[in-house]
């Protein structure tokens, strides 16, 4: 139950429901029979922490367990934080109310980088100290999950484990590894001694780095038996893993509210810009079957009337259209609609077409990302200017008048006539349009494009690049702007100060912790909010600390500099990024998995095991 | 097709639900008991469902008309069954049957009111100046409303709305049991009438709890 003392302040704060948890489904427990309390820490709003797949996974995965209670904790919005600063109320986790600082796990999902403040101002919230060694306790631990964690270094004095790779399994390790060590009266550094022994945990602490009279990585040591490289979990069979057949529903609406299933892991793409791309291989298919079942249960017990089919080039799925229609046989008469995001339409059948509802209400999205062949070769974004068009022919034809491009900016080897070209895709859609005799009558069209900045990230083949300049992409913007000549082509692009400090932290060192602390010191929070973001403080707290945000930005490293995520392993050889990062800039593209295995070396993670070709075959 | 008045107690932590989250939560539950909605037709079919008189965010009720049109021949006994299974926290399935009234016909509500303060002397002097201030009846409220395009602020006096009211003190408590208009065309909020009696008062209660007991037609009979 509520205390009086937060219904008061419920009521003077905007959507209190984000504060009370109570939803259906939610887990609630008998404290007496727990061994191990778990907090899920999502920095950023319920609203968005709530559409997060991962953290519906390992919710009902910790909550399967009878000795474990795992809860849900949402970063606060500023209204509610001063009213919880002022009323000396903690944060607290929404299914119990209880504070977090008493509990034995505290785990952050870390899904962007600007979110980095906001786990700092969580702990704080908690009342813990900020850094781990300032938390002497074995409890609670504090660590990390999550794509961030690739490069985990920004963040190192203040997380105790960070856990590269996929949680399904490696949660479970740490439970069990932490119900030990409480019963044994372990220290933290016992316990942590302890953990590295297990695969795909990182403790920070126990590595020493130095550094060359240039400010690179000289080296980063292990000790206390911590190993040299860190190896990223996976779960070998999606089939026999585990996936809730409850997701709890909210009371507010959230931004992804429905039914989720995921089809695939991996990507068979190999976009060289897409860190996903490379972080989730090797690829692992789930069967239709499990699928259908997984989704059935979902609906059942949440009486969503949407499933979306998510992964990340969804038609890659091999077996997408007969799951389509195991799917529309019942969903169809509950009426339920299935909505398909990243979704590639060239050859798919009309029938299905018609029933599908992603497609049908949201109009058409398509992602050239970049404006000319050039580069798209470059990236090794396989779309071509006639994919595009026949897209858009097809959709016009359908009836739609609006379509939405996406782009990058920023990319290596961009000139201002790839970003004019930008300009010139958009123009040639609504050319299409006019020249279109099925074309919907009376109606005009419009062609959205949303330019976003690339950001250079670990693990990729361009991790080695140069991110433009906050004035370069500054000037490629307003180009960008100039270049269009018509009022059905509407533009918009990313502020562009956050995609610079994103870049910072995705490729940054330890001695970023320091910028990161004295930036919250100072007030920031919610930096991943244009309205919130303040330029100003982050400026400042990089000249503090005097550390340079261009060079982790802006610098161009060679393939022999140490990286400071050199240390952490997600299974991708450095030689096959180099090789692809030559081959982009000779403008040579990368055939997918499908057609042709590149060596990534990330099926060696899975015994040799990937599902790119065909998932009999392998 | 047949319409369904089904009456929910909200309490706990479902007062924070909001009209427009109060609408999708039912939706699915009504989806979860497998209780077949009536859809509109037309280009964008939606289930019929509806608050007759949604309540203000934080506030409780005693019983809440729910109205519903569904396309099954489930009796109410089973309507009741079905829908019980599935409440979220927070709601409970009082009854189920015909809508006996239209929901237009709701004139007002009668709201149970605690205030709770430090001690029982303060208790017992606010719930006098309460009383006070009522029965002078020059209590008004701002009230920001639309002419054309323009926002206006209008002066309201409320005891106009206001067809009850008895306020006593019991213990640190001052108890309030009010009967307010209450409709789609005039409506007292019983939070507005609350401020408007802190300011000219020049009281804060520590908490406060409002509770809706139940809608009233016009001659004071029950809403049914
Ligand atoms: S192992 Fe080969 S097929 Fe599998 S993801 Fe890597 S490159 Fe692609």
């Amino acid at each position: 139950m509520l205390s009086k003392e937060l219904k008061n302040i419920l009521l003077k704060v905007q959507k209190p429901g984000r504060y009370t948890g109570g939803e259906l489904n939610s887990v609630v427990k008998n404290r007496a029979d727990i061994a191990v309390r778990y907090a899920f820490c999502f920095p950023d709003t319920y609203e968005i922490g709530m559409s997060h797949l991962g953290m519906k996974i390992l919710y009902g995965l910790v909550n399967e367990r009878e000795d474990a209670w795992c809860e849900r904790v949402f970063a606060p919005w500023l209204d509610m934080e001063e009213q919880m600063r002022k009323n000396n109320i903690p944060l607290y986790a929404l299914e119990s109310g209880d504070p977090i600082a008493g509990f034995d796990i505290i785990g952050f999902t870390l899904q962007y980088e600007l979110c980095y403040t906001n786990v700092l101002n969580m702990l704080d919230l908690a009342g813990l100290p900020v850094r781990s060694a300032d938390r002497k306790a074995l409890t609670p631990i504090v660590i990390a999950g999550g794509p961030c964690v690739c490069n985990p270094e920004p963040l190192a004095p203040f997380i105790d484990l960070f856990l590269p790779g996929e949680g399904e399994e490696v949660t479970n390790d740490i439970i069990d590894l932490i119900k030990k060590h409480k019963a044994l009266g372990s220290t933290k550094e016992e316990f942590l001694k302890d953990a590295v022994k297990i695969q795909g945990v990182y403790a920070p602490s126990f590595y020493s780095v130095e550094y060359n009279s240039d400010d690179t990585v000289k080296a980063v040591t292990p000790s206390n038996g911590a190993p040299e490289k860190v190896k990223k979990r996976i779960v070998s069979d999606l089939d026999s893993c585990y996936y809730p057949d409850k997701f709890v529903v909210p009371f507010l609406e959230v931004v992804h509210d429905r039914t989720t299933a995921e089809l695939f892991r991996g990507c068979i793409r190999g976009c060289r810009f897409c860190q996903a791309g490379f972080l989730y291989r090797p690829i692992r298919e789930k069967a239709a079957k499990t699928v259908e079942d997984q989704c059935r249960r979902l609906c059942d017990s949440t009486g969503y009337d949407e499933i979306s089919l998510c992964s990340l080039s969804t038609s890659d799925y091999t077996k997408l259209f007969p799951l389509l229609n195991d799917l529309l046989e019942w969903t169809e008469k509950d009426r339920i609609n299935i909505a398909l995001p990243s979704l590639r339409i060239d050859n798919f059948p009309e029938e299905l077409m018609q029933k599908i509802s992603g497609v049908r209400r949201s109009g058409l999205t398509f992602a050239p990302e970049a404006g000319t062949q050039r580069l798209r070769d470059v990236i090794n974004k396989n779309v071509t200017e006639e994919e595009v068009m026949s897209t858009a022919k097809e959709a016009f034809d359908g009836g739609w008048t609006a379509v939405k491009l996406y782009f990058m900016i920023g990319l290596p080897t961009e000139t201002l006539e790839d970003v004019e070209g930008i300009a010139k895709l958009a123009q040639k859609v609504v050319d299409e349009f006019y020249h279109n005799p099925n074309k919907p009558k009376g109606k005009s069209v419009t062609v959205s494009v949303s330019a976003s900045t690339f950001v250079p990230k670990p693990f990729t083949p361009f991790q080695w690049e140069a991110q433009d300049t906050a004035g370069v992409i500054a000037e490629k913007q307003k180009h960008l702007f100039e270049s269009n000549t018509t009022r059905k082509v509407n533009i918009s692009c990313h502020k562009v100060y956050t995609s610079v400090l994103e870049g910072v932290f995705a490729r940054g060192d330890r001695r970023l912790a320091e910028v990161i602390e004295t930036a919250w010191r100072s007030g920031c929070k919610f930096d991943g909010w244009d309205d919130v973001f303040d330029t100003e403080k982050w400026t400042q707290a990089f000249e503090k600390c005097n550390i340079s945000p261009e060079f982790y930005a802006s610098r161009q490293r060679s393939f022999d500099e140490v990286l400071p995520w050199d240390h952490m392993d997600y299974g991708i050889s450095k030689n096959f990024l180099i090789n692809e990062n030559k081959r982009a800039h000779e403008g040579v593209t990368t055939p997918s998995c499908r057609e042709k295995c590149s060596g990534c070396g990330t099926n060696k993670l899975n015994g040799g095991v990937c599902h790119a070709l065909c998932k009999s075959m392998a | 097709m047949r319409s369904v008045r089904v009456w929910l107690e909200k309490s706990g932590r479902a007062i924070y639900t909001s009209h427009l989250d109060l609408n999708r939560c039912m939706t699915r539950a009504v989806r979860r008991a497998n209780i077949p909605l009536w859809y509109t037709e037309g280009f964008n079919p939606h289930p019929y469902l509806m608050f007759p008189l949604p309540l203000p965010l934080g506030q409780s009720s005693d019983g809440e008309p729910m109205d519903i049109r569904i396309e099954t021949d489930m009796t109410d006994g089973e309507i009741f069954d079905a829908l019980s299974r599935v409440m979220p926290e927070g709601f409970t399935v009082k009854s189920v049957g015909e809508p006996k009234d239209k929901a237009g016909d709701v004139a007002m509500a009668q709201y149970g009111i605690t205030l709770e303060f430090p001690d029982s002397a303060q208790a017992e002097r606010t719930a006098g100046v309460i009383r006070t201030l009522i029965d002078g009846g020059e209590l008004t409220a701002e009230k920001t409303g639309k002419k054309g395009r323009m926002k206006v602020v209008k002066e309201i006096k409320l005891n106009d709305f206001i067809h009850r009211f008895e306020a006593g003190s019991e213990d640190c408590y001052v108890k309030i049991s009010a009967v307010l208009s209450a409709g789609s065309t005039v409506n007292l909020n019983p939070a507005l009438l609350l401020d408007a009696l802190y300011k000219a008062g020049d009281f804060e209660p520590v908490y406060t709890e409002i509770r809706r007991q139940k809608l009233l037609k016009s001659d004071f009979s029950d809403f049914e």
